[in-house]
């Protein structure tokens, strides 16, 4: 049991070297800091509203660097160690295809949630500096249900990628993602008028694709509403952790028996 | 004495367009502990497949292959291979001193005792300077000496050894074939796939030529090749013959 974690500690100490020596965090960072500023230079609703709306804006972005960030990181992993053929000297060692899965993902997940907490420290920074105020409690309930939806995401990412090169997979991550985000919370109002196919290909669609809206506390934290009831909290986390496993094994049932080409190999 | 690598009517039979393919049939050959055995065959001949086979990349169709007593399907029969496949291809992004840590912590190794390893192996191969650069800067040689090391971190008991010299210059080749030659001193079983033929004659005790995945040829090299001719021309009119 050690030494298996012990190996996923090592791919996944690999992919945070990859994430500190690659630009994109960087880049990410740099485009937060200098959009909240630029917002702040300009007064587009008079001073009553900005922070809130600075705030606004800065999770917006938290949200949508972070998913560019993990769909990113996880989706190269695989394709990239077949392309290149370090997956032959990895594999050549005593670890297991499974523990290869985990690692990839625990590694690209972790780095993209500490990179998260960056962003929402900046957000709080700018937010304070300007004499606003965030609820703490409620900002690090966001923080970690918005951890737990990278969870799912990098999962998901990583299973599309057992079968898929790194363009197509993190294409299709983001398509899946954005339909998830967007249609899955109307469904409810959408089924009332509709029936056969429609309806049941809506019904598909609510149970099949993950409900990333239950980890989105936004407008809770923006609008100083109270904290999220512990209870709920919960009952998200567990919801996140059973879908990350899901989609956990079955990268690992994809990538279990693949056979690697050396005609790949760039 | 023990066998280090058991094959037992190995086949492997790949999907393609025009209908399946045996890349390996019928492939039957055991190396002995402490054995240099040279694999040869030309370009496509199911060397690499065999190997893949042996390193549990891809699953037989039919046959068994075993490591070290254990089969090969297993994880645990990789924890005494040292593994350098051709055209070695590394995290570049990792120093050469990372990715060696990375390989020892992934065989169980830690702490000072890892340390000492990689300290010593550097020094072996004379890449103590580049232990701290990155290995997209290193060259065509160094990083086949990185994968060398890398492949020898966990002291391991078979080494599976892919064209080590492939691509390499005069120099780098010698290098690679001294090293080779102290391995093969200290008991090491290794497993040499090469096109470099005179590399083969100076290293290996046992050669098997396989082509078109079927067994040509297996033997010592003292009885199979002719007083006055190389292996080179043995190896030429071996697969000759077969055409």
């Amino acid at each position: 049991m050690i030494s298996t974690v012990t190996r996923i500690f090592a791919v996944a100490w690999a992919v945070w070297l990859e994430t500190i020596r690659r630009k994109d965090f960087y880049v990410l960072l740099i485009l937060l800091g200098s959009l909240l500023f630029a917002l702040l230079s300009v007064d587009i609703f008079g001073l009553g509203s900005r922070i809130r709306y600075i705030m606004d804006t800065g999770l917006l972005l938290a949200w949508l660097f972070s998913l560019v960030l993990v769909v990113n990181l996880v989706g190269r992993q695989l394709p990239r160690e077949e392309e290149t053929g370090t997956i032959f000297p990895l594999l050549a060692k005593p670890i297991t295809r499974g523990e290869v899965i985990i690692g990839k993902w625990l590694g690209g997940w972790s780095a993209a949630a500490a990179a998260t907490l960056v962003f929402y420290g900046v957000v709080w920074g700018v937010v304070r500096a300007w004499s606003g105020s965030i609820d703490a409690v409620v900002l690090i309930q966001g923080w970690m249900l918005h951890v737990a939806a990278l969870a799912m995401i990098a999962a998901l990412t990583l299973a599309i990628s057992t079968r898929m090169t790194y363009g197509a997979a993190a294409t299709t991550a983001f398509i899946l993602v954005a339909a998830a985000y967007t249609i899955v919370p109307r469904v409810p109002e959408l089924v009332i008028n509709e029936r056969g196919m429609t309806l049941n290909a809506l019904l598909v669609l609510y149970y099949l694709l993950p409900h990333f809206e239950v980890f989105d506390l936004r407008q809770r934290i923006v609008h100083d509403w109270e904290t999220m009831d512990w209870g709920s909290f919960g009952e998200a986390l567990l919801y996140g952790l059973l879908v990350t496993l899901v989609f956990l094994v079955l990268a690992w049932i994809a990538y279990r028996h693949k056979r690697f080409s050396r005609r790949r190999i760039v | 004495m023990a066998l280090a690598i058991e094959i037992e009517n190995l086949r492997v039979r790949y999907k393609t367009r025009t209908g399946p393919v045996d890349a390996v049939s019928d492939l039957s050959l055991a190396v002995k502990e402490g054995e240099v055995l040279g694999f040869l065959g030309p370009n496509g001949a199911g060397k690499t497949t065999t190997m893949h086979v042996l390193l549990g990349f891809i699953e037989a169709t039919g046959g068994t292959a075993r490591i070290l007593g254990t089969d090969v399907r297993r994880s645990i029969a990789r924890r005494r291979i040292g593994y350098l496949p051709e055209n070695p291809q590394m995290y570049r992004f990792l120093t050469g001193y990372e990715l060696l840590y990375m390989a020892g912590r992934i065989f169980g190794m830690e702490g000072s005792r890892l340390r000492r390893r990689i300290g010593e192996l550097l020094e072996m191969m004379g890449l103590t300077a580049a232990a701290r650069r990155r290995i997209s800067t290193y060259s065509r040689g160094m990083l086949q000496r990185i994968g060398l090391v890398e492949a020898l971190i966990h002291d391991p008991d078979l080494l599976l050894l892919d064209e080590p010299t492939g691509g390499m210059d005069p120099l780098g080749r010698v290098e690679i074939r001294e090293q080779i030659r102290k391995l093969k001193a200290a008991g090491k079983t290794i497993f040499f796939s090469s096109h470099e033929l005179s590399e083969v004659e100076r290293v290996c005790d046992r050669i098997v030529i396989i082509h078109n995945g079927r067994k040509l040829v297996e033997g010592r090299l003292e009885d199979l090749i002719p007083e006055g001719t190389g292996l080179e021309e043995y190896f030429l009119r071996t697969i000759g013959r077969e055409q």
